[in-house]
Order: structure tokens, then sequence, then C-alpha cells
């Protein structure tokens, strides 16, 4: 009787080292959420209609992996490159050349970028088909705040990867900012202003290598760290993903037909009344839910290690690109910026239009 | 000894999970390591002996002093032995005779750590302040293809080496 009683006490106060991701108990799944930070997003039970392979694809959780993978190769490479016009070049070189595994680093870091870009858009996409970005019936839900935060994060997203374009400073990085830069000058009335504050005058220098540096390394990264927790919070917060609202909505017709309602909690069983108004949202919670450890997090890794390895095997057959030194003088043809901006240079092609001599952008 | 297939898939899992990582944890720190150093070089050809001027001359990028006397040369590091600070060579207005070891030697210089205060005897010997050491003696070659003077700051060398040429 005696040890296990030590054991349990062991196990409850909070003392583990280590949370468990084979629970034993609903205690203990419950547990190891609570115990640590980093599962603290997840609620301690998730709706099993929310795991599914098929309706997310999980590509909100793909761009964090990839955002990871960034973050990590990003500081290794940090280390390595040195921000100033007479070095840039070469210090990259060295990395391709020189350093140890610097070429596999740099293409690591290169192919998670395209692939971000392209995943955070299909992530959009899927949002968009799937209607995730309406409100259910749920208390307190604002799914539609969620959406623009998301598209916040999408064009974040964007920018960071031109941003860091510009870095290893040869002519594909030269002549595809100058061309992005250029788009940006097309802005309505502030165009030229923006193009200047971004440049840090009026052609890409030492001004704009160290802008795009701070940008690409610091301050834009850290936008999106805070963007996505608030993201991720909103989405437990408007009661998992939108898939989980249609549940909601069946219950509650079958609720009409047979009279029961749903039930009505106080905040945190405190206080009297329903000052603050929390409802469950299902009433058979236990037929649509899972404990999230391990059912959530099982699946999170495998998401997480899936990702890291495409990228690994991706980045053995495809390196990033390194052409000769950035020249000023000499355009090569075609000079192109980023495929993701193909749509805006598009866009600004089509909104340019002339009446008489004027040109409207 | 029964191998159970869910056992065994899961440890091949997690098996090569970490290997994946400690591979890529591996490659992260060895690319922190330079394989090429573009810093100064540690051995250099300071010139043609005969161009070497009679006396003290000391080299601000090796760190290093110089001494001639006629035909033969000698170099002593500049590096206090204490903290690494540079130390600054000082005359003496009258030559002062120490007993260094078994022997008394005539001083006429010595070297001052502008740092912590240690000061050394000409020859390199602390004698007060915070240094543990003497003042490293730095080996001098000739190179025998154009017959200059090289320094090689990773070969110290024993007190009073010194090279006649």
């Amino acid at each position: 009787m005696e040890p296990n009683v030590k054991e349990l006490k062991k196990k409850t106060n909070g003392r583990e080292l280590f949370w468990t991701l084979k629970p034993k108990s609903e205690k203990e799944a419950g547990e190891s959420i609570v115990r640590n930070l980093l599962l603290h997003w997840f609620p301690a039970k998730t709706m099993l209609k929310s795991l599914s392979w098929s309706y997310s694809l999980w590509l909100g959780t793909i761009s964090v992996a990839l955002f990871l993978i960034l973050a990590v190769t990003g500081v290794i490479l940090m280390f390595l490159y040195v921000p100033s016009v007479e070095r840039a070049y070469q210090s990259v070189k060295d990395i391709e050349y020189v350093v140890s595994f610097g070429w596999f680093i740099r293409a690591m870091h290169r192919n998670a970028t395209h692939l971000m870009v392209a995943v955070v858009f299909l992530h959009m996409v899927r949002a968009f088909l799937t209607g995730a970005y309406k409100n259910g019936v749920g208390v307190g839900q604002n799914r539609p705040l969620n959406w623009i935060i998301g598209i916040i994060l999408m064009l974040v997203t964007l920018f960071l990867a031109f941003t860091g374009y510009l870095l290893p400073w040869d002519q594909l990085a030269y002549w595809a900012v100058t061309v992005g830069t250029d788009i940006a000058k097309k802005v309505p009335l502030v165009g030229e202003q923006i193009r200047y504050a971004l440049l840090g005058g009026y052609e890409i220098d030492q001004n704009t290598l160290i802008r795009f540096y701070v940008l690409h390394c610091f301050l834009l990264p850290a936008f999106v760290l805070i963007l996505i927790s608030y993201h991720m919070w909103r989405v437990r917060k408007d009661g998992g993903l939108a898939v989980v609202d249609s549940i909601v909505l069946n219950e509650n017709k079958e609720n009409k037909s047979n009279g029961s309602k749903s039930k009505t909690y106080s905040l945190l069983g405190l206080t009297t009344g329903r000052t603050v108004q929390v409802e469950t949202t299902i009433r058979d919670e236990e037929k649509h839910t899972v404990n999230s450890v391990p059912s959530l997090t099982r699946r999170i890794g495998l998401v997480l290690l899936g990702t890291f390895v495409f990228v690994v095997i991706m980045s053995l057959f495809i390196g990033a690109p390194l052409e000769e030194p950035a020249n000023p003088d000499v355009t090569p043809n075609p000079a192109k910026a980023p495929w993701y901006f193909l749509w805006l240079q598009e866009l600004v092609t089509v909104t340019t239009f002339t009446i008489g001599g004027i040109t409207f952008d | 000894m029964k191998l159970i297939r869910r056992e065994f898939l899961n440890k091949l899992g997690i098996g090569s999970l970490i290997a994946l990582f400690a591979g890529q944890l591996y490659m992260w720190i060895r690319s922190l390591f330079p394989n090429v150093s573009y810093g100064k070089l540690r051995r250099v050809k300071i010139g043609n002996p005969q161009d070497i001027p009679e006396g003290m001359t000391f080299r601000n990028d090796l760190k290093v002093y110089i001494f001639r006397e006629r035909n033969t040369f000698h170099a002593i590091s500049g590096v206090c032995t204490h903290l690494g600070c540079t130390v600054n060579h000082v005359n003496l207005s009258r030559p002062k005779t120490v007993r260094i070891g078994d022997r008394d030697i005539e001083v006429r210089s010595e070297f001052h750590c502008p740092c912590h205060g240690s000061k050394f005897y000409g020859e390199g010997t602390n004698y007060t302040g915070p240094a543990p050491r003497p003042l490293d003696w730095i080996e001098l070659e000739i190179a025998p293809e154009d017959g200059k003077l090289v320094v090689d700051l990773d070969r110290k060398t024993t007190k009073n080496f010194k090279l006649t040429v």
C-alpha cells in the first residue's frame, strides 16, 4: 500500500521532470497538457473530427514546422553570414563551398522558405474553401478576426521570404529586389516613400542590406511568432477547428426536436448566477472527443517529423542557387521578382492604364 | 529472446528519429567550426636580416619585440602572461644588476604591462605584479628559399635562444 501512495504523491504534486506522452489514465492525460508549457496551447481534450488528416490537411501545423526549421537553420546561418556589401557575397560563398555542411543548411533554409510560402497560401485556401472563416454558434467566437490574422501572417511570410532574398548579394538577389521594390513603388500616393524607406535611399546599397537583414532576422520573425501564438490561441478560443461547429449545429437541431437544453456553467463554478456566460457547446462531449495526449500530440509529432524529413530529402537534391556577385551595372535577362510576387507584378500590369498621355497605376 | 513486432517498430522509429536529429545537430555544430581562417597569419617573414634595425623593433601586428645585436637576433612576445595585454618596452635610465636564477645579470630595459602592473626584466623574467611566468621567447629562423627572417608565433622557444646570421 505504502509505495503506491508515495508514487501517486510523486506524480500529482508537479515535481516530475517529464510529462508523459503515454498516459495511463484520464488524469494523467490531462496533466501532461497542463504541466507542459508548449502543450498548454492545446485543450486537454480534442474533438475527434478536427484530428482528421483529410479535413485540414494539417497545413497550419506544417507551416509552423517549416517556421521552426527556418528559425534553427537561420540562427546557424547568422553565425556565418556578414551583412555588409563588401563581405556578404563572400560569406555566402564560403557557406556554400567552404563551411562544412554549409550548402546543406543553406539549401534547407531556402527550400523551407519556398515551401512555407506555398503551404501558408494553401492553408488559407483550405480555410476559405471549408468556410472556416465563418463563426459557428459558440459563445465568444471570432473566426473572422482569426482569418484576418491569417492574412496578415501570409503577408508577413511573403515579406520575410522577400527580405531574405537580398542577403546573398548576388545578381539574382540584387535584381529580384530591384524588381520587387519597384512593385512597392506602385502603391498609390505613398509608393515612392515606401520604396525610399525600404531601401534607405534611392538605390539598393548598404542601407538596404542592413535594413533587410534586421527585418529578416529579428523584427519579422518576432512578429510572426507573436501572431502565430495569437492565431493558435484564437483557434482554441473559438472552440477548435471550424469543423467542430458543424457538430454543434447538428446537435442543436436534435436538441430542439427533443426539447433538452445545453448545460450552463458559471465562471469556474465560483461565481453565482450567470455573470459570465460559459456554456458547453456540445452535450455528448465524450462521444466526440479524445485525450489530446497522446492522440493530438502524436499527430503533431508525425507532421513535424514528416515535414522535417521532406525538407531534408529535398535539400539533398535541390540546392540554393548562388550567381555571380551583385552588379548594378549589368541587368541579367530576365530580371524577375521571386515567383510568389508574380501575382503582384501582374496586378500592377493589369491595373496600369493610360488615358491621354497620363498613366495611372 | 522474443521480439514483439510493435516494440521493434517502436524502437526502430525512435532510433531513426534520434539518429536523424543527432545527424542534423552534428551538421549544425560542425558548420560553426571554420575550415578556413581569414585571421592574421601566425608565421610571417619580417624581412631581410640586414634590413632590421639595430636594437629593438616592435611588430604591432605580431605583438612581438625583435632584438638585434649586430648579427644576433632574438624575439620576445609582447603578450603579458597574466591576461594577454600588450606590454610596453621601457629603457632604464641607468642599468641595474639583478639576480635571476643563480646568475647576476645587467638589465638595461624592462617590460611593463599597462593593465595590471606586471613588470618583467629585459630578458622576460617577471619580477612583480600578477604575471605568473616570464614572457615567451619566440623562435626565429631563416627562410631557406630567400634568406628572410621568419617569426613563427606558434613556436615558443627556451629563454636565451638567439639566432646568429
